[in-house]
Parts: C-alpha cells; structure tokens; sequence
C-alpha cells in the first residue's frame, strides 16, 4: 500500500502527470506509424528523458512502451499493417472486421483488451518484483550468470527459420560487448589501440543506429505506400457493448495471465506473447473456424497478450537487473546513464522505481484508451504525413537522442556507423534483435560468471565449471537454459523423422 | 546474395584475426580461472563455427554454378547500388553525422531534412522548405528550451553567431 501510494504521488505531480499524457500520446503515435518498433518508440523518447531524474525516467519510458504497443494495433486493424511486431496477429480479424465497416468496434474492443492486459501486467509487476528481489538478494555470481544467460537462450526461438543466423548475430553483441576495459581486471580488451574503444561500446547511441537509422534506410531502400479501409474518412473508436465484452471475458483473463508469463521470461517478449495468445485461443474456442475471418475473439487475445508482456518484461529488470527484452534493455541503458546500478539491490535501497513503475504503467493504461481515442479521429489524416518528412525527422530525433548521451560528436558518428552496419546485417539476413540482446547481456554474463568461477574454484577450469553446475539453483536454471536453447533446433528434426515414420 | 557470402567471409577472418588479438594481448590466466582472453576467445570459436556452417548452408541452398553467375553480376550490382537512392542516403547520414558538431544544429538538421525529403521524392519545394524549418524550430524548442537538452551551436564562428541569433529570437521559458 505504501509503494502504491507512493507511486501515485510521483505519478499525479503536476509536471510528471502531464509529461506521462505527452508521453502516451508519443507512444501510440509512434507505434501506429509503420516502421515505428515499441523498441524504436522507447529510443526516441531517450532524449525527452536526459533532464529528467532517473525516477521520472522510467515512468516516462515505460508509458511510451505500452502506449506504443496499444498503437500498433490501430494500424494493424485499419491497414493491414502491423505498427509494431507484436501487433501482427491483430491483423488476422482487424482488418476483416475494417472491410465489413466495424473498424470502430474493433478499435474498442483492442483499447479495452489492451488497458485491462496492461493494468493486470502491472498489478502482478507490484507484487512479483519484491518477492524475485528477495529472492535473488541470496543469489551469489553463478545464479546470476545463470539467469542472464537464460536471456541469451532464447536465441534460438527469435527466429526459429534463421537460427544459424540469429546465434551469430547474438555472439556478435556478446563480442562487442566485451570491447573496452575489462570488467574484472580493467586492462584495455579489442580496442585496437585505439583510445575511442577503451570505455567500450556505448550501448544507446549503437542502439539507436540499428532501430531508428536502419529503418528509415530499409524505408529509403523500399518505400511502401499505406491505404487504410474506409479511404480518407475519419475513423472513431466505438467502446464494445457489455455483451460484446462479457463474451471475451474469459480470453482476456487467461490472455492477461499468459501474456505476464511470457514477458517475464528474458527474452521473450510482446510479440511472442501476442502469437502465443492468439493461436491458444484460437485451439481452445469453440469456433476456431471464426478466427481469420474478422472476430471479437481474435482481437482480444492478441492485443491482451501484448500490452500483459509489458508489466512482466519489467519484472526481470526491477528486481534483478536483467532486461526482458530490447525495449527493457534501452529502458536499462537510460538508467544506468542517470548513475543508477541496477540489481537486486535497486528494489531495496530505492523502491520508489517499482512504485513509479507501476504507477506509470496503470496510469498510462487509463489515459491510452482516451488518447487512442482522440488519434483514431485524426488518425487517418496523421498517417498521410509523407515519409520524404517523417524519415529524415526521424533521424534527426535519433541524432539529438544519440549526441545528449555525452554530448560528443563521436556518438553521433557511433549512431551513424551502427545504422548503417545494422542496415547491412539486415540486408545479409542477421538480426538485429539478437545483436543488441547479447551486447546488453554480454557484461552481465561475462562478470558474473567469471566471478562465479572465483568463488566456487578447482583445480582446473573445467573443474570449477563443474562445481558451478553443482549449486542447485544455477544447475536447474542452466539445465533450462539448455533445453530452451536446443528445442528450436531439435524440434525440426523430431517431426521430420516422425513424418518419415 | 553475393554480399551476403562476402559479409560471411569477411566476418570470418575478422573473427580469426580478433581470436589471435585477444590471446596476443591479453595477461595470461591461470589455469583454474576464466581469465579476460577466455570469454571472448570462447565467443569467438563459438562464432567461427557459426559462420563456417552459415558458409556452408549458402553453399547447400545455392548451386555453384548459380553463385557464379551472380559474382558475374556483381560489379553490375555495385554500381547499381551506388547510384541508388539508399547509397545517397546513406551518404547523407554519413555527412550529417560528421557536420553535427562543427556546423551546429540548426543548420544540420535543416539541411539534411531538405535534402533527404528531396531524396524520398518530395517534390513539393515550398512545402519542404516550410515544413524543414518548422521541424527545425519545433525540435530546438522541444528539446533546448523545454526539455535542457544541449545541441550543438556549431565551431564556424559565423554558423555559431547565426545560431547565437536565432536562439535569441525563441523566447526562453
């Protein structure tokens, strides 16, 4: 009670509550344009966040997180074209419904499946973090190594028909994130004798090159046009009737729960969330045949599932210091700039982040379905701004973002090279995802295992590794980790033999 | 597909080379730590690996006759490519990286959205002048004034003064 209240006090201060309705309103506009990642809409709301304290910070962001998502769907429903990854199976009975005119309903029925999503996320947010916190406070090197490294397992389910690919984009964030002083013994490590690598790989500047400067390059490389149902008119969102809503009740209560789950494993996220949401309930209705073809249900599930992954990807980065995701690692990366450590110690020492965060995101949730509804009217009009003015905005928006990180040029020039690198892996079928969650969790692997190694010695190295898999708790987990790494790759294998059987 | 084995092959040798870097330069360990050469030279066969069988995988899914043919058309390619538009672009980021700092905000952020709205195809002159200059001023004053973030007044003195200018024209809150 004291943490709620506590939240909302930093919440409802005049400056911060209108910053949070700016921040909404960022967010769902952000996440409706085409092109515009949530993780791209969190990285373009970094430089509103440098005058801020860290506090303020991570409400501000968390809000454009989960209003960028809500966003997404708006234009998957009304153009057939996700805003955001995770709003792709929204798509599958939006635009349906668009066709046959009941673009507003749909809208309704998706503002209110995400704001109950996101406020139940949250409200499990409140009262798994403290108890995860306390746990992990008896958590030596080897169980964080552990748990860190279960963020890299799920390499190898980002994208299950590129896993080779995805595995080496992955190592390569882990070997940039080992350039510059080494973490245990500070000796200068792959800098090439250059002075520029020796703090190491600015994390913000190079992720803002691979999410704002690569899409706008991919969009300059292949301009796609957007027509959305119902031509210029404006479109009004129409709240769904008490009967409408009382027939997705039990979709959105079990869809809030998976979705919390799912977000709160590292790595996977919003998107995985949504998908998993959608085809579960689409085995478990008792008219599977409806979903495609422009139903309620299928609304419901995927814009529920997505905005609950939100308040669980903020579980692992509270409480133990370890992103859920890319959007959860730029969230970590603004902090940490602001001086903050993050850890199991951050909940203890400063709970007002846990409060502020919850806050935000319950507040958020509310004001997102009247901001969504002021956008739906003027939302066909916004999306005729012309790309040849919103690209170049863009990446002017990341320049300011990219050079207030230490205000030098060279981060600017780092933004830069990371854009258009990021643009070539792209091209060569890499993922950048993968890239950027083994650069955030490459320091953290790397200390805390070497760490571990220390403390729980032998005589030789394979010896101590041994001994570390020993300790229950890091043997569950890495035993785990394992089996989440290998099953994409072993999965294929089995149903081929099975259906050569 | 061309770029796409080269990338491969060029992350290859970058990586063998970094392998050796890192054993050549790091302090050596003792045998029952994981000492700072270890991590990455674990990640780095770990990578090789990888991208020996990616190699591989190109080579299964394309026929060489097939990757012959595209290296034929490669040059044909590359010129190509530097004459598109994402080539420009690319330039154009590369360019406005570079000016940011000594030739300042305004003029920077002014120029590069003209010139990458040209790029995109706006032909509209009027409406790209007006809406540059009003993106320009609605982000000075968003992030400047309102928000205290420092852009860069430029190092030519006379883009410095031009910018001392017209920030004294945008009142300060």
């Amino acid at each position: 009670m004291e943490l709620l209240t506590s939240g909302l006090s930093v919440v409802f201060q005049p400056t911060m509550f209108l910053l949070i309705i700016f921040a909404v309103f960022l967010g769902t506009l952000f996440g409706a344009l085409p092109g515009v990642s949530a993780t791209m809409a969190v990285t373009l709301g970094i430089p509103f966040t440098y005058k801020m304290d860290a506090v303020s910070a991570i409400a501000f962001l968390v809000a454009i997180y989960c209003a960028s998502i809500t966003g997404g769907g708006m234009t998957a429903i009304l153009f057939k074209i996700p805003g955001v990854p995770s709003s792709a199976p929204t798509t599958y009975d939006g635009y349906p419904m668009a066709q046959r005119g009941e673009a507003g309903k749909a809208l309704g029925m998706q503002l209110v499946c995400s704001a109950i999503g996101g406020m139940f996320a949250a409200v499990c947010m409140l009262l798994l973090s403290p108890q995860l916190t306390q746990a992990a406070l008896s958590f030596g090197p080897s169980e964080l190594f552990a748990i860190s490294f279960m963020g890299l397992s799920i390499l190898t389910s980002l994208e299950t028909d590129n896993i080779c690919r995805t595995i080496i984009s992955g190592l390569l964030g882990l070997l940039l994130a080992c350039i510059g002083l080494d973490p245990l013994l500070g000796v200068p490590r792959l800098t090439f004798g250059t002075r520029f690598l020796t703090s190491g790989i600015e994390m913000i500047p190079v992720m803002i090159g691979f999410f704002a400067v690569t899409e706008v390059l991919k969009q300059t490389a292949k301009p796609s046009k957007l027509t959305a149902v119902g031509g210029n008119s404006s479109m009004s969102a129409k709240m769904p009737s008490l009967k409408e809503f009382l027939s997705v009740k039990w979709i959105v209560a079990r869809c809030s729960v998976v979705g919390t789950i799912i977000g709160i494993l590292p790595g996977a996220g919003a998107t995985i969330a949504s998908f998993m949401c959608y085809s579960m309930e689409q085995k478990l209705s008792k008219h599977p045949e409806k979903f495609g073809t422009g139903c309620l249900d299928g609304i419901a599930a995927p814009e529920t599932g997505n905005n609950a992954a939100t308040g669980g990807a903020m579980v692992p980065l509270l409480s133990l210091g370890i992103p859920g995701g890319n959007a959860a690692a730029i969230m970590m990366s603004a902090l940490v700039l602001k001086g903050v450590t993050m850890g199991p110690l951050l909940l203890i020492d400063q709970p007002q982040f846990l409060s502020a965060t919850f806050a935000s995101m319950f507040v958020s949730n509310i004001v997102m379905v009247f901001a969504a509804i002021v956008i739906a009217k003027v939302f066909v009009q916004i999306l005729k701004v012309p790309y040849s003015i919103l690209g170049p905005t863009i990446i002017m928006m990341a320049t300011i973002g990219a050079y207030a990180t230490k205000n030098t040029a060279v981060d600017v020039i780092l933004m830069a090279v990371a854009g258009l690198a990021g643009f070539l892996l792209v091209k060569c079928k890499f993922n950048s995802s993968a890239m950027i969650l083994g650069l955030v969790l490459g320091t953290i692997c790397e200390s805390n295992l070497r760490r571990a190694v220390t403390i729980v010695q032998g005589d030789t190295l394979l010896e101590a590794f041994i001994n570390l898999l020993k300790r229950p708790v890091t043997g569950i987990i890495m035993a785990v980790c394992i089996v989440v790494l290998l099953w994409p790759v072993v999965k294929p294998m089995v149903a081929k033999k099975a259906k050569a059987k | 597909m061309v770029i796409e084995l080269i990338v491969n092959i060029l992350l290859l040798g970058f990586c063998i080379f970094c392998f050796g870097y890192v054993g050549a330069t790091m302090p050596v360990s003792a045998v029952n730590e994981l000492g700072a050469e270890q991590w990455p030279q674990g990640i780095l066969i770990l990578l090789i690996l990888a991208i020996l069988w990616n190699i591989f995988k190109f080579f299964r899914v394309h026929k060489t006759a097939e990757v012959a043919e595209a290296f034929k058309e490669f040059p044909g390619d590359v010129v190509g490519f530097f004459k598109s538009k994402l080539f420009i672009g690319m330039v154009l980021v590369v360019i406005m990286a570079l000016a940011y700092e000594p030739v300042g905000f305004m003029v920077t952020c002014f120029a590069f959205l003209m010139a990458y709205g040209l790029l995109l195809g706006q032909r509209n002159i009027a409406l790209l002048v007006g809406t540059s200059l009003l993106i320009t001023v609605i982000l000075y004053v968003g992030f400047s004034v309102f928000l205290g973030v420092l852009l860069p007044r430029g190092n030519i003195s006379f883009l410095r003064d031009f910018a001392l200018f017209v920030e004294s024209l945008i009142p300060s809150f």
